[in-house]
């Protein structure tokens, strides 16, 4: 049983406009970065897990 | 407060939801709600994929996913540790909830898919003892999983906590059969709520629609309404329907009650049920096939 032609285009035309819904929060966040001037990265600092038990 | 909130999710995670499910299921039950349809191979079904995914499976893909992201992302981990809150919490909700939908989508229209996913869709009924119902081999290549593990390990996994508990409770609460939403389509004032709600996420009324075995009556339609947490995107592809009614009768029309273990097994272990999708050498897709021997049968 194969896919049919009609299936096979929808599909394709949605999954295109996914690959714009996926990108679309990544997007907006860059643009409300660069309209309110923050910069979180800039003063970020990843935390270093600490051991919890000291072995001597 | 945010102590507590944060608390709810981590233990909603870990053993909520299944108490949550167990008592639901319970009080569905009680109500009479599964009527005679909960027989001993339905029952056995629903045990094992309720129980076999929750000891085994998800610890096995845990640990396994811990081991291969240092190796996949080289130097990576928490390298997005910066992003706010909100924003991590949109990403991973769209990231997450997009891929399952497509996961799900294409496994009922692409035909050599649908039987890892037939068994969702085989039970007579709706309600917490289906609602975690998956054939083995969905449940481990559920793609939306490894995606927002990936994103967890980059830095955004304290927002994956929230998205993970809401997503579980609304898909949930969509597969009860016990219909929360049917005040809001009753109850004049709340009527502008569920106008938001049924286009937002997925209710009792759009997905017991995507569950019921029969499109001919307006209500139900398996063919679309394939949304998990949100039902926005059946609404953006234009492959939903809202009726804010629910269908008589779930399942699917070939279904020929197929041995526990062909269900949750297949294709390791085939059913012996001749004609069955999920017997030796049986039809990929046998709807079509029922439906011309109706009406034939009619004719």
């Amino acid at each position: 049983m194969k896919l049919d032609s009609a299936t096979s285009n929808k599909l394709k035309r949605d999954l295109l406009v996914s690959l714009f819904i996926y990108a679309l929060p990544v997007v907006l966040m860059f643009l409300y970065f660069l309209l309110s001037g923050q910069r979180p990265w800039e003063n970020w600092k990843q935390p270093v897990s600490t051991p919890s038990t000291i072995s001597k | 407060m945010i102590k507590f909130i944060e608390s709810v999710f981590q233990n909603l995670s870990v053993w909520g939801l299944p108490v949550i499910m167990v008592f639901a299921g319970i009080a569905e039950f009680a109500l009479g709600l599964y009527e005679n349809k909960w027989s001993k191979n339905e029952r056995i079904l629903d045990i094992v994929c309720f129980v076999v995914p929750k000891v085994v499976i998800r610890p096995a893909i845990v640990y396994f996913t811990l081991l291969a992201l240092p190796v996949v992302l080289p130097g990576l981990k928490g390298i997005f540790g910066w992003v706010p809150f909100f924003w991590a919490f949109l990403i991973i909700a769209i990231g997450d909830d997009l891929t399952q939908y497509w996961y799900h989508r294409l496994h009922h229209q692409v035909p050599w898919l649908w039987r890892f996913h037939r068994t969702h869709h085989s039970a007579p009924y709706m309600g917490m003892a289906m609602a975690s119902r998956q054939n083995l081999l969905y449940t481990i290549f559920f793609s939306q999983i490894y995606l927002t593990a990936a994103l967890t390990y980059l830095g955004l996994g304290y927002a994956a906590l929230f998205v993970t508990g809401l997503k579980s409770i609304i898909t949930t609460a969509a597969h009860s059969s016990i219909k929360w939403d049917k005040p809001f389509y009753t109850i004049r004032w709340l009527r502008p709520v569920a106008w938001v709600m049924e286009r937002l996420i997925s209710t009792p009324a759009t997905h017991h629609a995507h569950h019921a075995d029969t499109t001919d009556d307006g209500v139900g339609y398996y063919k679309g309404n394939f949304g998990n947490m949100f039902f926005i995107w059946d609404v953006i592809f234009k492959a939903g329907i809202i009726t804010r009614k629910y269908p008589v009768s779930y399942g699917t029309k070939a279904y020929r009650q197929e041995e526990w273990y062909a269900q949750f097994l297949w294709p390791i272990f085939k059913s012996k049920k001749k004609g069955s999708e999920l017997a030796a050498k049986g039809p990929v897709v046998a709807e079509d096939v029922v439906y011309v021997e109706e009406e034939r049968a009619i004719a």
